[in-house]
């Protein structure tokens, strides 16, 4: 119960914060708009510079969310009072990093219409299958991200920090994302390119394992 | 339950701010701790209430030291701070049902509502807080510290804000506390509004806690 409240906690000030949506929407759509442009307008290989394209985006969009969500446990002591609670650490991590997912799992709904209009790519059949392959990029980015979020709270250059963990962890995450989704726009399988799923869900387990582990001592290590 | 703390050290960088500051507070007992301003008393509350980790000494509850049972000793405190330690973008009802239930309170919605109409906020109290005032804050701040109805209170500058109605509101809500045998640290310069009948007052100096002849 401690994690879906939580969750639904974040969600609540996520939906409420109106500036924080439309500059989390207008930065990743200029993202998608600007790459496009700079690819276009004749593609040579559409689905790579669209699948790349669209990852790019939420990659970089995503670390603002991960910023804001920052913020909000620190702005006014609410991250301190949560702690006072006494509730337990790994439910607190498991509903903020539900919360990011679900932020970013949005942020590619959004996106992924707008990099196959841009990038005239794409098709209904293999939709489920990109879907997955969403699923599996952003539960390994909520993970991470949620976990070195919380390591750089209270650190004056939290942003940079936060930037400097987190696009290296997720170099497997992030190739991996890039060449399932060029596989199944270009081909309509993942056949060739199969093993990355494997090691995405290594990455994955991974995050969360040492957040399991860790997100206790990082919680209380942070004053 | 009592309250103890026994030669707490703590120092930020080369500043020393702790030095073997002890302190204990019994059930029922209700304990003004004074002192200048960067005399420390901050840190000790915060040293207190789990917040901030001491580099020497031992904080106990009836004995037991609270970091070996943190989440227990955490449920048994309830702490008020400079910061208002809410969530400025939820309505004060909806803060005080989020920590209340985290912190296993059967009923917190009604509690908390009962408090913030204790304190005059009924009509604000679906109204998200950024626009709250200091005065505000504060009110739906000690609410939430009160709402578990704990068994040990340590409450940071509690009266910071505070018009008079606030200041009778919480000297009530202290005397129901201590008749239910809460243990309670009051951190304060504001002597005009404190709470009558306490027991003693203590003083942070050179880092240490004394007792005023």
């Amino acid at each position: 119960m401690t994690a879906l409240r939580v969750l639904a906690k974040d969600l609540k000030l996520h939906a409420r914060d109106a500036r924080f949506l439309a500059t989390l929407s207008l930065f990743s759509l200029s993202l998608v708009l600007i790459l496009s442009v700079a690819f276009g307008p004749l593609f040579r290989d559409p689905a790579r510079e669209a699948s790349a394209t669209l990852w790019a985006a939420l990659f970089f969009a995503g670390v603002l969310g991960l910023t804001r969500a920052l913020d909000l446990e620190s702005e006014s002591g609410g991250g301190e009072a949560l702690r006072l609670t006494g509730a337990d650490p790994f439910s607190v991590y498991a509903g903020k990093a539900t919360a990011n997912f679900l932020l970013m799992g949005a942020l590619w709904v959004l996106l992924l219409p707008c990099a196959s209009v841009f990038f005239d790519i794409g098709s209904l059949r293999v939709l489920p299958a990109v879907a997955g392959v969403a699923v599996l990029t952003l539960i390994g980015y909520a993970a991470w991200g949620t976990l070195f979020a919380a390591l750089a709270r209270g650190l004056k250059a939290r942003e940079l920090l936060l930037s400097i963990l987190l696009f290296p962890t997720l170099i497997p995450l992030w190739i991996g994302a890039v060449k399932l989704t060029h596989s199944l726009w270009a081909e309509g399988s993942i056949d060739a390119v199969r093993d990355w799923v494997k090691i995405m869900v290594v990455v994955d387990v991974l995050g969360v394992a040492l957040a399991a582990w860790l997100y206790e001592a990082i919680q209380e290590a942070e004053e | 339950m009592t309250l103890a703390a026994r030669d707490i050290e703590k120092r930020f960088e080369h500043r020393v701010v702790l030095r073997r500051a002890s302190l204990e507070i019994h059930p029922g007992e209700i304990v003004l701790l004074r002192g200048a301003n960067g005399s420390g008393k901050t840190t000790f509350a915060r040293i207190l209430a789990t917040t901030l980790g001491a580099d020497a000494g031992e904080v106990t509850l009836d004995g037991r030291p609270v970091r070996r049972a943190l989440s227990a000793s955490r449920r048994a405190i309830g702490f008020s701070g400079h910061r208002p330690l809410l969530y400025l973008g939820l309505t004060p009802i909806e803060n005080l049902e989020f920590f209340g239930r985290l912190a296993g309170v059967p009923d917190a919605r009604a509690r908390g509502a009962r408090l913030l109409s204790r304190f005059g906020l009924e009509e604000f109290s679906a109204i998200p807080m950024e626009h709250f005032s200091r005065g505000m804050l504060q009110r739906v701040g000690l609410s939430r510290a009160l709402l578990p109805e704990p068994r040990v209170l340590i409450l940071d500058e509690p009266y910071a804000g505070l018009d008079d109605q606030g200041s009778e509101t919480l000297n009530a809500l202290l005397l129901e506390a201590r008749g239910r045998g809460a243990a309670t640290l009051l951190v304060s310069h504001d002597r005009e509004h404190m709470v009558s009948g306490l027991a003693r007052t203590c003083v942070l100096r050179d880092g240490a806690v004394e007792v005023p002849a």
